[in-house]
This record gives C-alpha cells, structure tokens and sequence, in this order.
C-alpha cells in the first residue's frame, strides 16, 4: 500500500489538496505515523503556513485542544491549548503568555499542482 | 475553618459552543446552557460554569489571557462563612452576593467565592477489586470493564492547581487565612492543600511559576474508579481531543490522571482514587520530576494478534 511518502516530489510528503484548508483554518497533520499530530497548517490572509505541534513554553507540548483546533475562536491566533499561549499565524510569533517573544518553528511547504506537500 | 472542598469554577471563553461540547464529552451534564455560555454539572452539583469571555458579570482575571474568572469552594456552615468574611475584611474587601455567598480575591489575584456547600449527597459503588484474601468484592457476575454505551459520569469537582508568582504568599494566605493544610510538598515548586473540612489529598497544588505563567495549571474531577476514568479517557481520545500526559498514576495523593489540553488555556484533568488523609498525616516532601510525580504510565495497543485486518505476524511494532 502507498503511504503519503510515496507520492509527490522526492523528500517531499503530500498532506491534502491545499484548497481543502480554507482562511482562518488549521488542521493538524501526522506524516511520520507517530499517533499524533507533529504539524499542522494554518492559512492566514490568503498564505498556507506550516508549524510544529510543539509549543516552545513546554518542549514539544502539543498545542490543539481537539484534533485540528489549533486557532482561537476568531481564527485570527495560534493558541497553545496547554497554557493558553498566543502566536501570530504568519510569523510564529509568540505574543501573549508563558513563552512571549519566543518563536513556533516553521515547516517548509510546497503547492504543487494544487496539492500541498511537506518537506520530510 | 470547615471548607470542605470546590464548588465550582467560572471560566470566560471566546468559543462558548465549543468549550460547551467539550464539557459535554467530557462527561458532565449541561445545566441551563445557552449561547452565552452554562453550567456543567458532575453527578455531585459541583461544576464547571462557563461564559463568554466579554460578558461584563465575569470578574477580572488575575492577568490577562488567563481565563479562570472565579474559584468557588463550598463550606459546611453559616458560622464558617461568618469566619471567612470576618479574616478577610482585616485587610480586604469581601462582597455579599444576592444569594448569601461572599466573594474576594486571594493574594495571587484569584477571585475566589464562598457559598454554603451545594454538593448533592449520592450513593454510588466505587470500583472494586477482586483481588485474592481481599475483604469486599464485586458482586459474582458484575464486570470490571464498563462496558460499550455506559455512561460515564465524574462524581465530584476534586482539585485545581494554580501557577502563582510568590509562592510562599500564596501558601500563607490558604494555610493561615483559610485553614488549610499542607499534605505533601515538591521541593521549591509548591504546596498540596487540603482545606479543614475535607480528607482529599489536595484541592488546590500552587506551582511557584515566573509572572509570565501565572494562571492556572489544570483542574480535573474525580470518576468512580480507575477503569471508569481511563475508559472515559479513551473515549475522549476517540472524539478528537487532545491527550497531553497520561493515562497513569501520581505518586503524591496516588490518584489515577490522564491530563487534556482544553479550550480553557489549561489542561483539564481525569482523576481517581485519590488517597485521604486526616490531620494525623505527616507531609512529605520531594523533588519534583517525572519520576517523582508518576508511578507508572500507561499505553495502550489497539490490536496485537494475528486475524481480519491485522498484519500476518500481528502488530507488534
């Protein structure tokens, strides 16, 4: 059976047709089959962002509080569901709680014929 | 003083149906709940109450992004009552509410409410163990395991756990205002706190924590058993939400957890059989760790034999 390494550019791993992540939206990714989500995306005025599910206050604390559910509300911040830390979607950026100032890490993606891939 | 324990907490939230739902599946009973928000009730009427964020009848938090509003604690008498708000004023102020409960705010910045206790009085069997020479045991022919479709419900509210800047202040005010006990310690991190009317191990752990963190840790309530809280757990899991440590065994107080992260900017909690203590218990204090705060932690392996749709050699990766 192909597994998602399988398909798309070498070294690359395919998560989902990138039109399937609408504005204000997250959703959480598991490429390594790991039972968990290590990544998730997030699209942030128009922009697909890809980012660690580890939260920085706690190394590597798994931020949604339901599987993708990774955004406040108003879908305008990243909230690590652990402490209620804030990050901007589009830099990281860490602006209110435990880990203020420092940084979510960022995961390269790629949009090839509409369909979004992760470098692996 | 004769606090017998939590009563309620109040959290304001920015997604009302959301945290609702959660609490749903959570496994408490929705009472009076509405877009703006509710009141979630365990099978003993302590509860969480929910609300949205901006309502104006929420009180401040201690710091901003912190979304605990009020921690509520129940109290055996009118004259304990008395006694509170007595200690209090001395140096507060301490407001009467319209139905008799008083409210202040302790020295982190929490507010916290005093009302005559509310919890329900239930009879309902603990999990029990068959174990050999044992002395009780399951009734021949009742199951260990809840079984497909049973509800599960938590029976009480049993502890929250708070991030506090300064805290040997903090611990003052609940041991020498309040009448709390210290039950067990984690050197330099903080108290286990067992108010005056209960045997619980703790109500309340205060984690000195930098400003930045202060808030709330967790807070959790206690299921029958441990097989009720782990099965509840996993039905949890299967619903989407997001397991954040456990399902195990603490060392200090001995209750079964399995934490959450939740729509509160905390965890949330599963607790069992968390030991009791009287007044003739000596603390006991310890370095915290993992290895000093789990006795053990468990997984489980959803499939591990050969057969229909399981590889030939089974799933033993």
């Amino acid at each position: 059976m192909a597994t998602t390494r399988e398909v798309g550019p070498p070294g690359w791993a395919r998560l989902c047709r990138s039109d399937e992540i609408g504005e204000a939206q997250s959703r959480g990714f598991d490429p390594d089959h790991e039972g968990q989500d290590s990544l998730f995306i997030v699209r942030w005025q128009g922009d697909l962002h890809g980012w660690r599910n580890a939260c920085p206050h706690i190394d590597g604390a798994p931020m949604a509080w339901r599987r993708d559910a990774y955004l406040n509300a108003e879908g305008t911040r990243i909230v690590c569901h652990a402490h209620g830390a804030e990050f901007m979607p589009d830099t990281g950026l860490c602006v209110q709680g435990p880990c203020r100032g420092e940084r979510l890490s960022r995961i390269a993606l790629a949009v090839v014929d509409g369909e979004l891939f992760v470098k692996s | 003083m004769k606090i017998v324990g939590l009563e309620s907490l109040v959290f304001g939230v920015d997604d009302v149906n959301g945290a609702s739902r959660f609490l749903v599946d959570y496994g408490l009973a929705p009472v009076a709940v509405s877009d703006r928000g509710g009141r979630f009730e365990a099978i003993d009427g302590t509860a969480v109450v929910i609300a949205q964020q901006d309502d104006p009848a929420l009180p401040p938090a201690p710091v901003p992004g912190c979304r605990l509003r009020k921690t509520v604690m129940g109290v055996a008498d009118e004259a304990t009552l008395g006694a509170i708000a007595a200690e209090l004023r001395r140096d507060r102020e301490v407001r009467r509410l319209p139905d008799g409960a008083i409210e202040s705010i302790d020295d982190s910045g929490f507010v916290i409410g005093f009302q005559l206790t509310a919890r329900r009085p239930f009879v309902l069997p603990g999990e029990l163990s068959n174990a050999p020479g044992g002395v009780v045991f399951r009734p021949i022919n009742s199951l260990g395991v809840p079984p497909p479709g049973s509800v599960i419900r938590p029976r009480s509210l049993s502890h929250v756990v708070y991030f506090v800047p300064d805290v040997m202040k903090a611990e003052a005010f609940y041991v020498n205002r309040l009448g709390f006990r210290c039950t067990d310690r984690f050197t330099g991190t903080g108290p286990f706190l067992q108010p005056g009317g209960s045997l619980d191990h703790h109500t309340h752990f205060l984690i000195g924590a930098p400003p930045h963190m202060h808030g709330v840790e967790h807070f959790t309530f206690h299921f029958g058993g441990p097989s009720e809280m782990i099965t509840n757990g996993y039905r949890f899991v299967e619903k989407g939400y997001q397991a954040f440590w456990g399902p195990g065994r603490h060392i200090l107080g001995s209750n079964w957890f399995w934490y959450f992260n939740s729509p509160f900017g905390c965890h949330i909690e599963m607790d069992a059989d968390m030991d009791q203590h009287d007044a003739s218990w000596q603390p006991r204090e310890a370095t915290a760790s993992a290895d000093n705060s789990q006795a053990f932690l468990l997984k489980m392996r959803s499939k591990w034999y050969p057969g229909p749709g399981i590889p030939e050699n089974g799933d033993y990766a």
